[in-house]
């Protein structure tokens, strides 16, 4: 097929994209490393740096959870005296004896017929009432942590048992969907347009249950001092929002709940909200007036603090013969827990990924023995972008078509769901930067027709998109004497290298070296930073503090106004933009020679220091706009015809996120999304067992996540094209898009590696002989 | 985990003496699986007794058999150049076994004494024979995908996770315990067991009993085409769905001697004697692969989730001898 | 600890009987009656913790970076939680405490070791190195470089496992290709997954040569 040079001639009229240069020659043997190291990178490598229970405080104790062992039921009895009376143990917190969490609804959470609501997470030790299998139902405090672990083995509990109902084939059926207006059905144009096309496909794609398991296990130090203050150290991508639900819960005021968060050992949308279990250890904290650790087990990972939901999605496409889409049906059926309402709309995706007039999307969601699921990587959009984008390329096989012209036929111009003009998309750059990467053009389309051996190989591709948000970020900036710049937010960062990137703006808006700024975070005293999830911390953070330094420099320049220095014959009050900041200088922009470093300019004013906070808010040019970042994920695999093994044997992504702010960061996130999504295409299932609403695999040794050797070398390719509509540093999203899509390449080139397709992520071994 | 009184000893003699003073103690060495059980309640011992002093780690050849102490390391045993030479299928079985670290750790005695992997015998909330007789069997209809089809019983269907044992297996060797009764040898497809009524006994080992050492006799013949091939869920670090290993002393294309056992599928490492016969004297086509392949599945089982095994199995077989014949 | 060569037989037997039927018990009951009087009224204030030492634990002597710690410590202890929790070297992670993830890898005697399924007790005359004990003062290993280098961390949790593992890859003589580097390595989880920037520094510091 020569299609891609025919895509190239008509469908990227824009020449060749600007990129970054690329250091990922292939055969180059060690890529040569990109400027501006991570911020973080000493603290980390020498062991310095501080997680959630490494904070050493006096008094310490250790506070170990207990599940229940049923999933659906109450409980009749909890003899907990044994571990009351092993040594070392201070408390065994239970419904039956907790403090009171004051904005708990305990008539409520003794009800389970009221159902799911929305927001309304476990409320714990609220009562004898079981949701699901590994709820937790004692918290035992001792003074060791291998005592408390102990004590709490002997915490015994007799049950009235129901019937646990975790069988999610049964939604639909025996378990009806929740209702509300949430659940209306989307309709563009004809919804049955799908049905009737000249060229159509309908399949059924399954995603179960993944688990975030980020390597940090969950886990807070908590103490109060008082009745009224707080202080804990979390695991958290939000410290503001995690201040504000200890707020909440014990009604306390904003300057008594001080919450760090300096180091967070990975999240991926688990560390999100606030679990039971950080309220679990403010329980403990109070029950025995000393500081207390807790630290969630790796199983308990998998019962505690949420997990992405399975999801039965059924796509029908229909297309005329030239592959322009003509319908799209997309519904997809998803689980919550008994008690609370989860919602991640995985069908959103297919009303703005492709121009098409006819669209209708229908999402329900069905309540089940589980705990509540949450926000993963790439939320709702990865779900749903698996399903369309392995879809599309059933479509693109039955229309003959390359899978890339298919997707180009339907390029989106406008939002196709609202019309309104995109802020900025150079998705076609990005498709056409890891094309070319990955050989796109020299593939054979024809399934199962390249052999290496006994392993057959294949190509495939996909799309990701996901929507670039800008939210409102406070922060401080404050010059220092010495010469040093200190920024502040309350933002957490669990692993993208938002300090870097920070650093690496006010570096560049300051003209002064990175290695004289500061960034400090993970504190609720500091500037309200937003929460790290949704890939919007560099778009919404990063403005702020382009926005403080700026300010900061005004502030500067205020200072200078007088400063004989600047004095010319044009000039007598200099003002900012008469200046340029270069190299710790203050420099006159029309003549060179007249400038002042900052510190001298700070010590001419006897101040030991300048400093501002700016809020930064979203521009109001954006309601005419739409904003979303878009992936284009390129994946050659090799399949064993024999033992069904699948290897990924080379990645290309290529990136539409706006200006890349922090090369070496970025390119490590893009990397870090393929590799998730290598562990959803191919390993990642938390399986349950139906009869007693157990996860059977609820540790990294079952549950399997990539490892060292299933990651081939993987090219991250920018577009690098700033988006200054959506906010002043132009830089879009990144987190989501590279994961989102990415599965369904790997499904993708399985299929075109075998002829097989398979719709049941993960596709392991069993499923290919 | 229980808090546990532990002692360290230094000849195997004081190990045999104060494992039988006390009912509930048990010997440590790697502790790799041991402490990952204690961990999760699943067992319980209230002594621990060290015997990584005891003088157990040579790895030695005399007269035609290598000797291989029972605490010498997996990570030893892996890249030892006498093993690497003459017995080139431990080798690989071992490093296809755990991750470095695991291997640095574990030893050759306690990576046969190594338990099922099955989740029902992990979770003490579940039902499992093994770990407590009489609760019935997990597995048996539930998550079962890594199970046996082969020598399973409704008791329990738990298949034995090491990959070592499959090269020793297959490598004819010998297992010599120490008790206070005297030195005993085992044939090491006799030291592990089927579960039968019993799951509850992983192998032959008697009470009071301490490994000292495995034996493997070298053949020169058939140590020149070994492979050992796993397939699992992902690249490295997990368990084998399926694993095969196997040698074969090629004389031209004809097959004179054939060595062949199995991982992921039985209670024990699962030697594939009928098979062996059938490739005796055959060519070393793909064909009498095939046909070698059928026959090692006679009598397979299997219980849903595992149905799969079914193909990879023989399939498995089929690729590990037409690799290690040349054929491909 | 209880070295049958050191003890002497009677003490050791009272000792040992006293601490069997407290273990096997293991509440304070049992220890009020079974405790030599001396013990309690010395104790009155930390009961507990009198009860812990003289039943529960043994002496242990370890190197830890160069440094010799003299420790009492409960035979369930692994190495791990005696680093992170007694001795606060908490570069040294917990990711799964069941020797299924690699965050927890130190030396022993120079050989990498999961330090979540090593009993302490266990490692007694040893030298355990964890990440706080890598860089020479202010100077740090090339592995640690390197890892910086090739940005090879996101939220940095498996970092010092990850580290550690490295040096010891390249020790052993398994970071001189590609394909072993990922082999080698596989025992090392990283979740955001920094795998390929892993890879480009181990094989920068393999490249370079000289002892590490």
């Amino acid at each position: 097929m020569d299609s891609l040079k025919t895509i190239k001639n008509s469908f990227f009229p824009l020449g060749s994209p600007h990129t970054v240069p690329s250091p990922l020659e292939k055969g180059l043997g060690i890529r040569p490393p990109l400027p501006l190291d991570r911020v973080t990178g000493k603290a980390v490598v020498t062991g310095t740096a501080k997680y959630a229970t490494e904070h050493e405080l006096d008094n310490i104790t250790y506070g170990v959870l207990v599940g229940s062992n049923i999933a659906n039921g109450k409980i009749q009895a909890m003899d907990t005296k044994a571990a009351e009376r092993a040594p070392g143990v201070l408390a065994v917190v239970t419904y039956l004896n907790s403090p009171k969490v004051p904005n708990y609804d305990y008539d409520a959470g003794g009800n389970p017929v009221k159902g799911p609501t929305g927001g309304k997470g476990l409320q714990i030790f609220d009562g004898p009432y079981i949701y699901f299998n590994g709820q937790p139902i004692a918290l035992v405090i001792a003074d060791t942590f291998e005592r408390a672990t102990y004590a709490a083995s002997l915490v015994k509990t007799q049950y009235e048992k129901g019937k646990p109902e975790t069988d999610f084939s049964d939604a639909g059926k025996t378990v009806k969907a929740l209702e509300g207006d949430r659940y209306k059905d989307y309709i563009r144009g004809d919804a049955d347009a799908y049905k009737n096309g000249p060229v159509k496909i309908e399949a059924e794609y399954l995603l179960p249950n993944e688990v975030h398991n980020p390597m940090e296990l969950h886990a807070i130090t908590a103490m109060w001092n008082g009745d009224s203050k707080v202080t804990v150290y979390d695991k958290t991508q939000g410290v503001e929002s995690t201040q504000r639900s200890i707020m909440n819960a014990f009604k306390l005021k904003e300057e008594d709940v001080q919450v760090y968060a300096p180091f967070v050992g990975g999240g991926f949308g688990s560390a999100l909200r606030t679990w039971p279990h950080e309220i679990a250890a403010l329980l403990g904290a109070k029950k025995t007036g000393r500081p207390i650790k807790l630290v969630l087990t790796r199983p308990q990972m998998f019962y505690m603090v949420g997990y992405r939901p399975y999801t039965l999605q059924r796509i029908g496409l229909s297309a005329t013969a030239d592959g322009k889409l003509t319908g799209i049906s997309h519904q997809s059926d998803s689980i919550t827990s008994m008690y609370e309402e989860f919602n991640e709309r995985s069908v959103n995706v297919s009303r703005i990924m492709y121009a098409c007039p006819n669209v209708m999307t229908q999402y329900r969601v069905y309540p089940f023995n589980v705990s509540t699921p949450t926000w993963m990587r790439g939320p709702g959009e990865a779900t749903g972008a698996y399903a369309l984008e392995s879809a599309l390329d059933e479509l693109s096989y039955a229309l003959n078509m390359d899978p890339l012209q298919l997707r180009l036929v339907n390029y989106a111009e406008t939002n196709p769901d609202t019309g309104k003009p995109y802020s900025s998309k150079f998705l076609k750059e990005a498709y056409q930067l890891a094309a070319d990467k990955i050989g796109w053009k020299d593939r054979n389309p024809k399934p199962g027709s390249i052999k290496d051996g006994d392993w057959m190989i294949g190509y495939g591709m996909a799309t990701g998109v996901f929507g670039a948000h800008r939210g409102t970020a406070k922060a401080l900036a404050r010059f220092l004497v010495d010469g040093t710049l200190v920024i502040q937010s309350s933002v957490s960062d669990s692993g993208p290298g938002t300090a870097t990137a920070m650093v690496k703006i006010a570096a560049d808006v300051f003209g002064m070296s990175p290695e004289k700024i500061n960034f400090e975070l993970g504190d609720s005293s500091m500037p309200p930073g937003p929460t790290q999830g949704g890939s919007s911390t560099t778009a919404t953070l990063g403005s702020a503090v382009h926005d403080v330094c700026e300010s900061l420099k005004g502030k500067m320049a205020d200072l200078a106004k007088e400063n004989s220095v600047f004095h010319t014959t044009e000039i007598h009050n200099v003002k900012l933009e008469d200046l340029s900041f270069e190299n710790g200088y203050m420099v006159l922009a029309a003549d060179k020679s007249r400038k002042i470093l900052l510190t001298d300019l700070l010590k001419d004013n006897n101040l030991k220091q300048v400093e501002v906070t700016v809020e930064s808010s979203p521009n109001d040019k954006m309601k005419d706009y739409v904003a979303y970042s878009y992936s284009a994920h390129f994946v050659k695999v090799a399949v064993h015809a024999l033992n069904g093994m699948v290897r990924i044997k080379q990645v290309a992504i290529g990136g539409d996120a706006g200006k890349i702010i922090s090369l070496k960061t970025a390119e490590s996130q893009m990397i870090g999304g393929a590799v998730g999504g290598i562990g959803m295409a191919l390993m990642e299932e938390g399986a349950i067992d139906n009869r007693y609403g157990r996860w059977m695999n609820n540790n990294l040794a079952d549950y399997h996540v990539p490892i060292q050797a299933d990651v081939p070398h993987i090219d991250a390719l920018f577009v690098n094209k700033p988006d200054y509509l959506l906010n002043p540093i132009g830089a879009k999203g990144m987190g989501e898009i590279a994961l989102i899509g990415f599965a369904a390449a790997v499904a993708n080139a399985v299929y075109n590696a075998t002829g097989k397709r398979v719709r049941e992520l993960p596709i392991t071994p069993d499923k290919l002989i | 985990m229980i808090n546990f009184d532990y002692v360290k000893v230094s000849s195997s003699k004081s190990a045999i003496d104060a494992l039988n003073k006390d009912a509930s103690s048990m010997f440590i060495a790697g502790g790799t699986n041991l402490v990952d059980l204690m961990k999760r309640g699943v067992e319980s011992p209230e002594k621990l007794i060290d015997i990584t002093n005891l003088p157990l780690k040579n790895i030695e050849e005399d007269n035609g058999v290598i000797r291989i102490g029972a605490l010498a390391l997996n990570s030893v045993v892996a890249e030892d150049k006498l093993i690497m030479e003459k017995l080139p299928l431990l080798s690989l079985a071992l490093k296809a076994g755990a991750s470095p670290q695991l291997r640095n750790m574990a030893t050759t005695g306690g990576n046969m004494l190594q338990r099922t992997r099955c989740p029902y015998f992990y979770d003490t909330t579940m039902p499992c024979n093994k770990r407590q007789p009489g609760t019935g069997c997990g597995a048996l209809h539930g998550y079962n995908r890594m199970h046996a089809i082969f020598g399973a019983s409704v008791s329990c269907i738990a298949v034995h996770p090491s990959d070592m044992c499959v090269a020793l297996a297959a490598l004819d060797a010998t297992v010599i315990v120490n008790s206070n009764k005297g030195e005993r040898k085992i044939h090491f497809t006799d030291f592990h067991r089927l579960p039968g009524n019993t799951p509850e006994k992983d192998n032959n080992l008697q009470k009071g009993e301490l490994i000292t050492a495995v034996e493997v006799p070298i053949n020169d013949s058939l140590a020149k085409n070994s492979l050992y091939i796993k397939v699992r869920d992902r690249a490295s670090y997990a368990f084998a769905l399926v694993s095969v290993a196997a040698a074969l002393d090629m004389d031209g294309h004809t097959i004179k001697d054939a060595r062949l056992a199995m991982g992921g599928v039985a209670h024990k490492p699962w030697r594939l004697t009928s098979a062996e016969n059938f490739l005796k004297g055959k060519s070393a086509t793909e064909a009498n692969f095939k046909q070698a392949a059928t026959i090692a599945m006679k009598d397979a089982k299997v219980y849903g989730q595992n149905n799969f095994k079914l193909k990879m199995a023989p399939n498995t077989i089929v690729q590990t001898l037409k690799t290690v014949s040349g054929l491909s | 600890m209880l070295e049958e060569k050191n003890d002497q037989p009677d003490k050791k037997a009272v000792l040992h009987t006293a601490r069997r039927n407290f273990l096997k018990q293991s509440s304070l009951l049992t220890a009020l009656a079974m405790a030599p009087p001396s013990l309690i009224k010395a104790a009155d204030k930390n009961l507990d913790e009198k009860f812990s030492k003289y039943f529960e634990q043994q002496s242990l002597k370890l190197e830890i970076n160069g440094v010799d710690h003299e420790l009492s410590v409960e035979p369930r202890v692994t190495l791990l939680d005696l680093l992170r929790e007694q001795l606060h070297f908490t570069g040294t992670k917990k990711g799964c405490d069941y020797g299924q993830c690699g965050a927890c890898t130190v030396h022993v005697d120079g050989k990498r070791f999961l330090s979540c399924l090593s009993l302490a007790i266990m490692q007694n005359g040893k030298k355990v190195t964890t990440i706080e004990g890598l860089a020479d003062g202010d100077k740090l290993h090339p592995m640690q470089e390197a890892f910086i280098k090739h940005d090879g961390f996101q939220c940095g949790y498996c970092t010092p496992g990850q580290i550690m593992s490295a040096v010891a890859c390249v020790r052993e003589g398994h970071a001189d290709s590609d394909d072993n580097i990922r082999e080698y390595m596989s025992g090392n989880i990283c979740r955001c997954g920094a795998y390929p920037n892993i890879v480009d520094a181990i094989k920068e510091v393999k490249e370079k040569g000289g002892t590490i």
